[in-house]
Parts: structure tokens; sequence; C-alpha cells
């Protein structure tokens, strides 16, 4: 008699990650994102421009509110740039928390009917905003070309590499750890919704999106700093426009915030996300 | 012959309303006690000790162990809320069990999911790939069999048009056809018959000989039409209240499951006035239903004639007539019969009616009766005194779909060539 190919137990362990699978489901990933993408596109009125037209939109907005009406410091950044690295590192970072934290509430009706690792939602929605990332990096690099040939702005590009890929790996990693805990909170609590788009909104206050950390006072600095995501920021404006303030010490914090969270946010994931669908 | 699942002791404690005990002190004293001091989680011991269950725990499913061998169609009966698709639910691993184990061979997948996933902007080729995916087909699979599934759903000229703009029949279809191409070795079907129109469906009945004859799978069929059991499983389980009340070859379990309906309460009665339901102007005495069957252990089918009879307590000199209404399950009312109106005198009153036969469709139905004075002032309302089950019955159709409509008369309904 052969042995049986599978079996359902009650239990799913804390540290049931099932890499295996998640890799046979990879096509499934792959659809996710493009569907995603389609469906974005066919839906909205400006079509796939709106990538784009978004973080401009809000570029021009706080060039005028931060820069011209209250007069925050951009560390003698050039507003436009100071203001867009930030904009579209924290669209990272917070479409990233934001999509993960809603898995199970935006697919409810799909996890009632059939199985698959549901893990694929939170790297389709991490994976779409990378590309999307991706796609306003390159609206980043026209502007800092522009700087540089018109206005004879000064470039590092040999620190590029490494800011961008602290930045692909820190900004959405953090998002999807963070996202992974708030996901099962937000199944269980409806009422969490609201408080998640509040703290987001709060979070970016304490992080230097706006403002360089340069010009936190040093009795707030500790709460900025606490922050994980501050050195994300700041390393990828010391790399792009040649002024930040961090250590590879508060990035090695970072990096650790991020693993711990993803860790203990996939332990949760796994071992609470089948028993959500026990309710009546 | 070898097995393709195993169920062993399966059981599905349901929590109403709120997962977990819903609040947040609770939960955490729960995790406390059994994932910390290693006891046995208080709630779950409670809610088994106790055979009537607070009102917030539900056991779906009860001890169900069963196995289903290689290539065999196993047929699972039940009525409405007997654990079927909570069985179900937990074969196609969407829900976790409480207890027990279910082992298996080889890919599950579940007609119930047909559609899954379907996004209503994208185009019919591309919700194919998304849709196969989710049911967990591989990219290759899709592709090598994209051609097959187009044109068994017959879509070919809108495939690349969004699918928000397709017929219901043409979605359907399409949703269909990629769940027929799935080629599991164990596969779940759960009344998908009751879509589509007849041709389409003989094309799913086809298919589902097709897979289990000629390619050896194995197939769960879950259905309400006996006749389909029939005539598809070699073997099947009557589930009733989440437990196994029969299990074996299929002429044996319908046979329990028919004859299990007729214990339904069929007629009640009331021996003094007090206790009796009712009010100052009528006391009910009795009401009971009597189908009109030619051997008494048949079942009660859409060819059945039906007589209610009741008896009550006047209890003023009124003028009085009664109505007799027959309500859907879902509760729409399908229709309202009256007595003609009489001048009674205190004391004990009967009447009668009768519900021809070939009239009611198959399904669940509630009878009401409505107590009215001087054919305008509603007096009582017996709600939902009696309550019948209609089966299903055909005779040379080829069609095993849900007949439609609440009623289904048999009309003079005549057909013939016309000589020219």
């Amino acid at each position: 008699m052969k042995t049986w190919d599978w079996s359902i137990v009650p239990e799913s362990s804390w540290f049931n990650w099932n890499l295996k699978e998640l890799w046979e489901y990879r096509h499934l990933l792959v659809r996710l994102i493009r569907r995603d993408f389609l469906v974005h596109h066919q839906q909205t009125l400006l079509g796939p421009m709106w990538i784009v037209y978004q973080p401009i939109i809000t570029l021009i907005t706080y060039v005028f509110i931060f820069e011209k009406a209250v007069g925050l410091s951009t560390d003698g950044v050039p507003s436009y740039l100071f203001y867009f690295s930030g904009i579209i590192v924290w669209n990272l970072f917070s479409e990233s928390f934001i999509g993960t934290a809603f898995t199970f509430t935006q697919n409810a009706q799909l996890f009632e009917k059939v199985y698959f690792p549901r893990m694929i939602i939170p790297f389709s929605v991490v994976a779409t905003h990378l590309i999307r990332f991706g796609i306003q990096l390159i609206l980043f690099a026209l502007l800092l070309a522009f700087f540089i040939f018109t206005k004879d702005f000064e470039v590092y590009p040999v620190r590029w590499l490494p800011a961008l890929l602290t930045t692909l790996i820190l900004a959405p990693g953090l998002g999807m750890g963070l996202g992974l805990i708030f996901s099962l909170l937000t199944a269980k609590y409806r009422d969490l919704v609201n408080v998640i788009h509040l703290g987001v909104r709060l979070l970016m206050f304490a992080t230097p999106v706006i403002y360089p950390l340069s010009i936190v006072s040093s009795d707030i600095q500790a709460i900025v700093l606490f922050n994980p995501l501050t050195p994300v920021f700041e390393f990828f404006r010391y790399a792009f426009l040649g002024n930040g303030m961090f250590s590879y010490l508060q990035l090695l914090y970072s990096l650790v915030s991020m693993i711990v969270l993803i860790v203990f946010g996939s332990m949760l994931f796994n071992k609470f996300g089948s028993k959500l669908q026990d309710v009546l | 012959m070898e097995r393709a699942i195993q169920v062993e002791n399966l059981s599905k404690l349901y929590s109403l309303g709120k997962v977990g005990t819903g609040s947040f002190r609770q939960d955490i004293k729960r995790w406390w006690v059994s994932q910390i001091l290693k006891k046995e989680d208080p709630f779950f011991t409670e809610a088994k000790s106790n055979q009537q269950l607070s009102t917030d725990f539900i056991w779906a499913l009860r001890d169900v162990s069963f196995d289903v061998k290689q290539g065999e169609v196993f047929g699972i009966i039940g009525r409405n809320g007997a654990g079927k698709s909570t069985l179900l639910k937990i074969l196609s691993k969407v829900i976790s069990p409480t207890e027990g184990i279910i082992k298996g061979r080889g890919r599950i997948n579940s007609l119930l999911e047909i559609g899954t996933g379907f996004h209503d902007e994208l185009s019919g080729r591309e919700n194919i790939y998304l849709n196969g995916h989710f049911l967990g087909m591989t990219y290759h699979e899709i592709k090598r069999k994209f051609d097959e599934i187009v044109d068994f759903s017959g879509v070919e000229r809108f495939i690349d048009t969004p699918v928000k703009r397709y017929s219901s029949g043409m979605y359907v279809r399409l949703a269909f056809a990629v769940a027929a191409h799935l080629e599991p070795d164990i596969l779940i079907i759960d009344e998908v018959l009751a879509v589509g129109d007849a041709e389409f469906q003989k094309k799913c009945l086809g298919k589902m000989h097709e897979v289990s004859t000629k390619q050896g799978r194995t197939i769960l069929f879950v259905s309400h039409n006996m006749q389909a059991i029939s005539n598809l499983c070699n073997r099947a389980m009557f589930l009733n209240r989440g437990q196994v009340a029969d299990i074996g070859p299929v002429e044996k379990v319908v046979n329990t499951y028919l004859s299990g309906i007729q214990k339904l309460k069929a007629s009640h009665s009331w021996n003094t006035k007090e206790v009796a339901p009712g009010n100052e102007f009528i006391r009910i005495k009795s009401v009971e239903l009597i189908p009109h069957l030619k051997n008494p252990t048949d079942p009660i089918d859409i060819r059945t004639p039906l007589t209610i009879k009741f008896q009550f307590w006047n209890l003023k000199n009124i003028n009085l007539c009664v109505g007799l209404q027959v309500c859907a399950q879902s509760g729409e009312c399908i229709f309202d019969v009256s007595s003609p109106a009489y001048d009674f005198s205190e004391g004990v009153i009967e009447g009668q009616c009768e519900i021809a036969g070939n009239f009611l469709n198959d399904g669940s139905y509630y009878i009401s009766l409505i107590f009215v004075k001087d054919t305008s002032v509603e007096l009582f309302n017996l709600e939902e005194c009696l309550s019948i089950d209609v089966e299903d019955f055909r005779e040379n159709i080829n069609w095993y779909g849900k007949w439609p409509g609440y009623v289904r008369p048999k009309f003079p309904f005549e057909l013939r060539q016309k000589v020219t």
C-alpha cells in the first residue's frame, strides 16, 4: 500500500512555512501582479499614467505647502528632489503595509472558496508596489538628470547601488512585516480599518519624509530614530542627494527590525490565517 | 482497491458570530490556559461535554469517518445544514477541522469553486489563466489545454472581451470549462448541475462520466437530487446534523434518506384549550398533513396529493373563514387559499384543504393557517405550523438539474408533427 500524499489536520504549526508549495504557486503570483496592473489601468480615467501622476501631484502640493508656505528646510537639497525621493520611498512602504494589512478583509470571498498559500497575496502586493516604485524611480532619475545638467547638481553614483538595494529590501520588508501582523487584527476586529489609515498618516510624520532628520531637535530625535524607517530615508537621500544622517548601526537596526517583524508576522499569519474562516 | 481519501473522526466546531470568544480579554485567557499552561482549551471542552451547546457554538460535523476508493463515484446526501458544505470545505482545505484527520492521494479539486477569482474587467483569456492558477493548475497545464477549454465553453469569439460583457450563460460556461479541464485525481462536485442550460448540463454530465469511467478518477458528488445520485454513484453517505446517518451502497442510503424525511413533524395536537396556541377568539386543537401515498413508506414527491386537516376551538359567536398559506423556504408566499366564511357558534370546528398532486415543485415548504373574522380582520396566524419536503420525480427526462419554479403543474401540453 502506498503512503498518503497529503493529510489535513486540525492544527497549523507556527513554523509551517511551506516554501515548496509557495514555489509551486509562483504562476499565480505572477498572474495576480498582472491582474492588478491590468485592472488598475483599465478602470482609471488616466490609465497607466496614474502611477506617474500621483507622485507628481503630491510633489507639487508638498513643494507649495511645505516649502513655499511653511518654509520647511530641505537640508540644502533642491526641494523637488527632496520631496520626490521622500514620496516615492514612502509610497513603497505605506502601500506595501496597507495592502498586506487588508489581505483577509479584501480577499474574504476568495479565501472562502479556494485554497492556495495565503502568503501569495502579501507577496503579490509587495511585488506590485516594487514595480510601481521602479516606474516612479525612472521619473526620479529624469528629475535628477535635469538638476545635474542644468543646475550642476553634484552626485555620487558609487553610493547609488547600495542605497537602492537597501531601500528595495527594507521599505517593502518593513511594510510587509508590519502588515502581516495587522492583517490578522483587521480580520478579527474590523473597526481597525480606520485605525490603520490614521496610523499610517501619523507614522509619516514620525518619519523623515517631508523633513530632514538634521532639523529635528535633539529632544525628540530619539523618537524619530526609534522608527526603523528613518535610516532608510536618510540613506536614500544621502546616496542620491548628498545629504542625510545615518549610521551603519542604524541600518542594521532597521534590518533586524524587518527580520523580526517578518518572522513574527509570518508565524502569526500561518498559525491563525486558517482559523479566520470559522465564523458563521 | 486502493483508497483515495480516508477521513477519520472528523469534527468541526463553529463559533457563531465572532472568531474566538469575541472578547479580547477572553481570547487572552483562553490562549494562556491552553497554550501556556498546556491544559485543555476551556471553551472547547465546555462545548464538547455540553450537548445543548451554548448558542455560541455549533458542531457542523461530529465524528465523521468514511473512506472513498480510487475511481469511485461517492455520493454525499443530507438536508440543508447537515454539514455537507462544511465537509467539502474541509476537503478543499478552505477551513481546517477542529478534530480528526483526512488523508488522501493526489490532487483534489472542487467544482464548488467555479469562476473563483474571475475578474469582470479582465478578458476571458486572462480569466482562464487566473482561475486556472487559483484552482492549482500549472502554467503549462493551462497553456496545453487552453484551446480545449475555449472550445468546450463555446465563447471563442469573445475570448479577448472583458467578461463583464458576457451573458451570464457564457460566464458560467467559461468558468465551468476551466474547472472541467482540471484533471484532478479527486473531484468534488456540488450541485453544479443546477447551472446552465440543458445542453450544457448534458455536456457536464458527459464530462463527469468520462472522468470517472475512462480516466479512473475519484468523484465526490453532493446533491439534493436523489435521482442524479442514484444514477451516478456507486456508494453514498447520508449526513444528518453533522453525523453519518448511513453509509453504503447507493440504493440503501437513498432509501434511508427518503424514509428519514417522512419522520418530519406532520401533525400537531393539543389536549386542552389552556396549552393550545391561540388567543381569546381561537384555540388550535390539531393540525395534520396527510399525504396520499400508495405505499406509506414512499416519499412525498411532486405527484403526491396532500390533505391538510385541522380542528380548533371557536370561543366566540362570530363570522369566520380560514386561509391557508404555503410558503417556500425563502419565506416567499407561493399561494394563499381561503375557505368560505360562515357564522359559527362556540365549539370545535374542523376543516380540511386539499393540495392536488402534480402541483408543487420539489423543495421544502411551510404551511401557515390564518383565521379571519368577517372576511377582513385577522384574528390569529398559526405560522409555519407544518412543513413538507417534496421530492423530485421524473420520467423519461435525461436532465438532472433543478427544475425551476415553485409550482410544477401538469397542464395539458400537446406537441405533434403537422401533416403537410
